[in-house]
């Protein structure tokens, strides 16, 4: 299995809304990231416009439903599928996320929480090394955010986290929002989560909105559908500056706003990272 | 099974199924947990059908909408690894819940086959002058025995309202749909041009013929099934239809 090299760009996720602004205009992004199963399909308008993309900009496969999580083990016909995808566009990595979506009956579409346990640890690795084969290239698994800890709970995800990419040579995408969601919900120290993980794997970042919790609603929800707040801003700032450069995104999934916006987000982003490497240089 | 498979099952169940009880080792916080879950696994799906079915809804209203896409999850909970594939039996629940308002099931159906279309394989049609020349050589026994492949997404059905002016009276939000019988049933033809899915309707006897020959029919066993059924019009006809089939692209090759 080969390695991933760094590369320390800044970018945005492909949204629907946003394909004239990055097909008829220059989008100042190096890199885009894209939902990989809106792709994964025969023919048709997407993989045309994908591929006008591609020849644009570096592009990211982001995965939702790969399940590494799944007892059951992976779907072969969508890991062929994802495949030929990855053949035709030539990303710079292809990522998942650390959940299970679906049982052998069942999909939930939805990144569901998985037990830490030495068990569900096992069956993570043989997935995310039976992708990786099938891949033909090493992955990059997100953590996501949760809402629920399991009883059986039997180490910290940070810990399972570095197991797993120590285990498989997969790499990290680290959704810094989806860490803060987690500590609200959860009760760990956010500092502490990251401070934990193989920092030398982790080749992306993620920065999204949240819902914060209410007296009414004592769960913060991770929405995907606004401005990063600035606990996480500092929470970023805090990453950077112990990963150094790294791959940096604005994930917006809902409320989509002009692309402005979000360039706006990502400019933030990049003052950020430049005052976290001149503090490192220094 | 495995403890992670069985919790996996357990969690999967309570997911679907707001009224399970829950494992005896969970907490008001797990259970406050799981309502997220439960509420992000419904809105992704009912979102995914409003986004499929944009016209059913705005012909049903969005609270009918809602009901139905709520019931179809109960009854169709997704299986598949893509959620483009959410609507897939949605307009067979409209024709069960809107068993009085048979248009309602109809433009399911429509805007389903027309979202099947637009992401099927690429191919190119066979033109009329390319068939013609593929042709140009054959005797009688040829003409019996061809059959044909037709464009990738291709559905086929029978209608009894008038879709084109439903569709196109339903493509604002705020308009009303315009309901109209047809003079007499036909058959609808969906597929994709180009990048763009479209249809026509076409009389029924030309549909059962279309529907034959897309599961293998020979166009001489389509062309004696016509006779059967419409008498003197079956030659005019078995011309005609295998020409608008060619002139609108719905052929992607000989089949031989
Ligand atoms: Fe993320």
């Amino acid at each position: 299995m080969t390695s991933i090299d760094h590369f320390a760009g800044f970018g945005l996720g492909l949204r629907r809304t946003h394909y004239a602004d990055f097909l008829e205009g220059e989008v100042p992004v190096d890199f885009v990231e894209v939902i990989s199963e809106n792709y994964m399909v025969e023919g048709g308008k997407p993989l045309r416009l994908l591929e006008e993309v591609r020849a644009k900009h570096p592009v990211i496969l982001h995965g939702v439903s790969m399940s590494v999580g799944s007892a059951q083990g992976l779907d072969e016909d969508y890991l062929s599928r994802l495949r030929s995808l990855a053949d035709r566009i030539d990303p710079l990595w292809v990522s998942d996320h650390l959940c299970w979506t679906r049982t052998s009956a069942h999909n939930s579409h939805d990144l569901l929480p998985l037990p830490l346990t030495g068990e569900a640890l096992g069956v993570v690795c043989d997935n995310v090394e039976r992708a990786q084969d099938a891949l033909g290239r090493p992955m990059l698994l997100e953590n996501p955010s949760s809402y629920l800890t399991f009883p059986e709970d039997e180490m910290a995800e940070w810990e399972f986290l570095s197991t797993m990419a120590q285990r498989t040579g997969c790499y990290l995408l680290l959704d810094v929002n989806n860490v803060y969601v987690s500590a609200q919900n959860h009760g760990f120290s956010a500092s502490e989560y990251i401070a934990g993980l193989p920092l030398d794997r982790v080749r992306q970042i993620h920065l999204a909105g949240h819902i914060p919790a209410t007296e009414k609603r004592p769960i913060t929800i991770d929405t995907h559908d606004r401005e990063v707040c600035d606990a996480v801003w500092a929470l970023y700032a805090e990453t950077i500056a112990q990963t150094g450069p790294v791959a940096t995104m604005i994930e917006r999934d809902d409320g989509i706003p002009p692309i402005a916006e979000l360039l706006e987000e990502l400019d933030r982003a990049r003052v950020i990272a430049r005052q976290a490497s001149q503090a490192r240089a220094a | 099974m495995t403890a992670l498979a069985t919790r996996q099952a357990d969690f999967m169940a309570s997911l679907l199924d707001d009224e399970r009880a829950l494992p005896p080792d969970w907490t008001a916080r797990h259970a406050a947990g799981l309502e997220i879950y439960r509420n992000n696994y419904r809105s992704a799906l009912v979102e995914a059908l409003r986004a499929t079915f944009e016209r059913t809804e705005r012909l049903v209203g969005d609270e009918s909408f809602a009901r139905a896409a709520a019931h179809h999850l109960i009854t169709c909970p997704p299986s598949g690894w893509t959620l483009d594939l959410a609507g897939q039996g949605f307009a067979e629940t409209c024709e069960e819940l809107f068993a009085n308002d048979p248009e309602v099931a109809e433009l399911a159906w429509l805007e389903w086959s027309m979202h099947l279309a637009f992401v099927a394989r690429d191919a190119e049609p066979l033109g009329t002058e390319q068939f013609l020349e593929q042709a140009s050589a054959f005797g009688e026994e040829d003409w019996a025995k061809l059959r044909l492949a037709f464009m990738p997404g291709i559905a086929v059905r029978d209608l009894r309202h008038d879709l084109k002016a439903l569709w196109s009276s339903l493509a604002e939000a705020a308009e009303e749909g315009e309901v109209t019988l047809l003079a007499e049933p036909a058959t609808c033809i969906v597929w994709r041009e180009g990048e763009r899915p479209v249809f026509i309707n076409v009389s029924t006897a030309e549909g059962r013929a279309l529907s034959e020959m897309m599961s293998g029919a020979t166009y001489g066993e389509t062309c004696e099934e016509l006779l059967a059924s419409e008498g003197e019009q079956a030659v005019e006809l078995a011309g005609s239809m295998l020409r608008r089939w060619l002139h609108e692209g719905l052929v992607e090759r000989l089949d031989q």
